[in-house]
């Protein structure tokens, strides 16, 4: 393990201590110190990380791996590295350490960094933070690790980067390149301080190194050991975001300078938080520097605009359009209900307009639909199968109001012979007359007779004599045979009337022509006296006066 | 007048004058004018006008020729004061123009009225406008008329303008009103109609 150690701090020295311009060109020394250093860095932060023991002890860069694949195994144990940090910080924000503790202890290790602070900077400060992390661990030295944190920070301040920078990093250089590239990525001079010399750096680098994976290791540890300060104002402005939340805004937009005023009384506090910070901020590095050298290894042009940048470009202009498009009025047609005022005249008619038909569509009659109607047709008819509407019979209620119809002739009777029945048939001495439904009564039953007796005659063998219906009818004196027979087959002079029916008399009856003269008298006297008694009761005529 | 000593109070009782002892004694008169129109019918029909007026109300009855007028007079046995009057009226019914077998049921039933009225009463026509009045009103061969007669138990003359109805209170205003709707002008079926739900409920009442 401590050779280990050794060697990653060797291959850390050396890089540090490399020129510049070395990195530019690619180089096979410089590549093995930074995949060394990486993997020593990675092995430093391992313990730390949450999920214990870790997926992947030890960093593998060997000559074989890429820069995709180193970076993915950094990023496995930044990933949940970053957050156990940050909630770490939090608890810290929430319950801020109130007894200074450990001071003597703290301060020694901070005496070492202020001997180191313009050698080994970077170490102590890897040192520094082990220890702070520790010690945050534990709560306790919190105050002191502030006034520690302090120092180092002023330090660095008060340095202004020359603390910061080594032998091969020169921040003018890095503040200037940043600056270049900027301006060629954004097209406008942004406003730099503190912060942006972290970018600077980064970008100075990345443009230093070229496509070089190991320089960009260079680059990663750098600015871990180095930056610290400005990671943590980065991550300040970030609002906290975690390893997994950082975008392409956070590093490549311009950002907002947002002065932050450190109470007095807040420091050291905040000086340990910042410790956290700066743990967060170095792993978020690590993947910052990936991504860049991932950008930066893809074929680009130094000047110009990158492809992602130009697709962007790209799209944002399509959006611009879209956006330009939906916020104009739209045409007639998209606007919903549009009464005939608010469309141009007669745009309707070009518009293919579709409504909801609440009409069946007339059926087409083809030869076969008639067939098949007509096949119904007859089959319905022969079944009898109609779908006429039958009333429902009516249920009389009550009998049948017996109606009179209204005579429209002179009445036989005279008005005093109507009262005079209808007070009759009230009192009872006469029987109520027939009324209408009794003669048809009557009528039916007559009928119905008639029709039993033919029936009779046919279903039964023995014969029935015809019943007598009583019945008055005027016989003529016809003679018989024309009454029986039509053909008259032999001439008869039967006469149908009896002769006592033709003539009603009794005596020995004499025509005038055999009555003798005394017979004549007598008939004569006969009748005056007959006469007379008949007329006897008529008052005699008046004698009209002379 | 007979005093019923009967309870503790005295109570006279009267009973009804005869027709003869009351206006003193006296017999009391009717006269009908006869029309000239109705003279020679009433020579025809006299004694089936006598006999009933002689015979059963007990009303004496006589033709003055001179004056054109039938005279009626109350007997000693006449039972009613009422007799005299339904005689006259029986009479000057036959001088309107009813028959004897229609009039007679005035003598027989109380609650038989006359009632007489004019066209112009009704509706002031003129002219052929009347005719076609009379003309709706009696029907082609009557048949409105005898319609109406036989629906409301009733008896009508029409005599050139002059309307008169025979029958009980009722049945004359009903017959009246069929009449009047007549020479308004409504049309024959129409009065059929009314004439029928009428005379149903008419009917049904008794």
């Amino acid at each position: 393990m401590m050779a280990a150690a050794d060697k990653g701090e060797a291959a850390m020295a050396q890089l540090r201590n490399a020129d510049p311009a070395l990195f530019l060109s690619p180089s096979a020394d410089l590549a093995a110190a930074a995949r060394e250093a990486s993997q020593h860095i990675y092995s430093s932060l391992v313990t730390f990380s949450p999920a214990q023991p870790p997926p992947l002890p030890s960093l593998l860069a060997g000559p074989a791996f890429d820069a995709e694949q180193i970076w993915s195994q950094i990023e496995l144990l930044a990933r949940p590295l970053l957050p156990h940090l940050r909630r770490q910080l939090r608890r810290l924000e929430q319950q801020p350490p109130s007894q200074p503790q450990a001071a003597p202890r703290v301060e020694s290790p901070a005496g070492a960094e202020e001997e180191q602070s313009e050698e080994d900077e970077e170490d102590s400060e890897l040192e520094e933070l082990k220890e702070e992390e520790e010690e945050l661990e534990d709560s306790d030295d919190e105050d002191e690790m502030a006034e520690d944190d302090e120092e180092d920070e002023e330090e660095l301040e008060d340095k202004g980067g020359n603390g910061v920078e080594d032998k091969f990093l020169k921040t003018k250089h890095l503040e200037e390149f940043l600056e270049q590239a900027e301006e060629e990525e954004y097209g406008g001079g942004a406003k730099r301080g503190e912060k942006k010399a972290k970018k600077n750096w980064m970008e100075e680098d990345s443009d230093d190194d070229d496509e070089g994976m190991e320089d960009d290791e260079d680059d990663e540890e750098d600015e871990d050991e180095l930056d610290l300060e400005d990671f943590e104002d980065d991550e300040e402005e970030d609002e906290g975001k975690t390893g997994g939340d950082i975008m392409y805004k956070d590093f490549f937009e311009k950002e907002s300078k947002q002065v932050k005023s450190r109470d007095s009384s807040m420091k050291k506090v905040q000086s340990r938080l910042k410790d956290m910070k700066m743990i967060l901020m170095a792993v978020k590095m690590m993947m910052m520097m990936v991504m860049m050298m991932m950008m930066m290894m893809s074929e680009q042009d130094e000047q110009g605009l990158s492809t992602y940048e130009k697709e962007r470009l790209k799209k944002r202009a399509e959006i611009e359009q879209m956006e330009k498009a939906v916020l104009e009025p739209s045409t007639w047609t998209m606007q919903g209900e549009v009464t005939a005022s608010r469309r141009p005249k007669n745009s309707a008619l070009e518009v293919d307009l579709d409504f909801e038909h609440n009409v069946r569509p007339a059926p087409i009659i083809t030869e076969e639909v008639t067939a098949s109607l007509e096949e119904m047709i007859k089959k319905r008819i022969a079944e009898g199968h109609y779908d006429d509407v039958e009333k429902p019979a009516l249920l009389p209620t009550k009998a049948p109001k017996e109606r009179k119809e209204m005579d429209e002739s002179k009445s036989k009777k005279g008005l005093a012979e109507l009262y005079e029945e209808d007070y009759a048939q009230k009192t009872g001495l006469a029987p109520a007359p027939l009324s209408i439904s009794d003669e048809l009564k009557k009528e039916a039953n007559a009928l119905f007779k008639r029709i039993c007796l033919k029936l009779d005659a046919l279903s039964h063998f023995h014969f029935a004599p015809k019943p007598v219906i009583e019945d008055m009818s005027i016989q003529a004196n016809v003679p018989a045979l024309a009454m029986e027979e039509i053909a008259p087959v032999a001439v008869s002079d039967a006469a149908m009337l009896a002769p006592e029916e033709i003539f009603d008399g009794k005596g020995d009856i004499k025509e005038d022509a055999e009555l003798t003269q005394a017979e004549r008298k007598r008939r004569r006297a006969n009748k005056k006296r007959k006469y007379a008694e008949s007329h006897k009761e008529r008052p005699t005529k008046l004698q009209k006066d002379a | 007048m007979a005093v019923d000593l009967a309870g503790s109070a005295e109570r006279l009782r009267f009973e009804p004058l005869m027709p003869s002892e009351m206006s003193g004694g006296r017999p009391q008169f009717r006269k009908v004018q006869v029309p000239s129109h109705r003279f020679a019918p009433l020579k025809r029909c006299w004694m089936e006008i006598y006999t009933p007026v002689y015979e059963h109300m007990k009303v004496d009855i006589r033709m003055n020729l001179k004056a054109r007028r039938v005279e009626l007079k109350t007997r000693q046995d006449t039972p009613d004061v009422s007799n005299l009057q339904k005689c006259a009226d029986f009479v000057h019914a036959f001088m309107l123009g009813f028959d004897i077998a229609d009039a007679v049921a005035l003598l027989r039933l109380d609650d038989l009225y006359v009632d007489s009225f004019e066209i112009k009463d009704v509706k002031t026509l003129r002219g052929e406008h009347l005719s076609r009045a009379i003309g709706r009103l009696s029907g082609k061969g009557g048949k409105t008329k005898y319609a109406i007669e036989n629906s409301t138990r009733t008896r009508i003359v029409i005599a050139d303008t002059k309307i008169h109805i025979l029958g009980s209170f009722v049945n004359i205003k009903v017959a009246r009103d069929s009449l009047c709707s007549l020479i308004l002008g409504s049309p024959a079926g129409k009065v059929y109609s009314k004439l029928r739900a009428v005379s149903a409920r008419l009917a049904e009442r008794y």
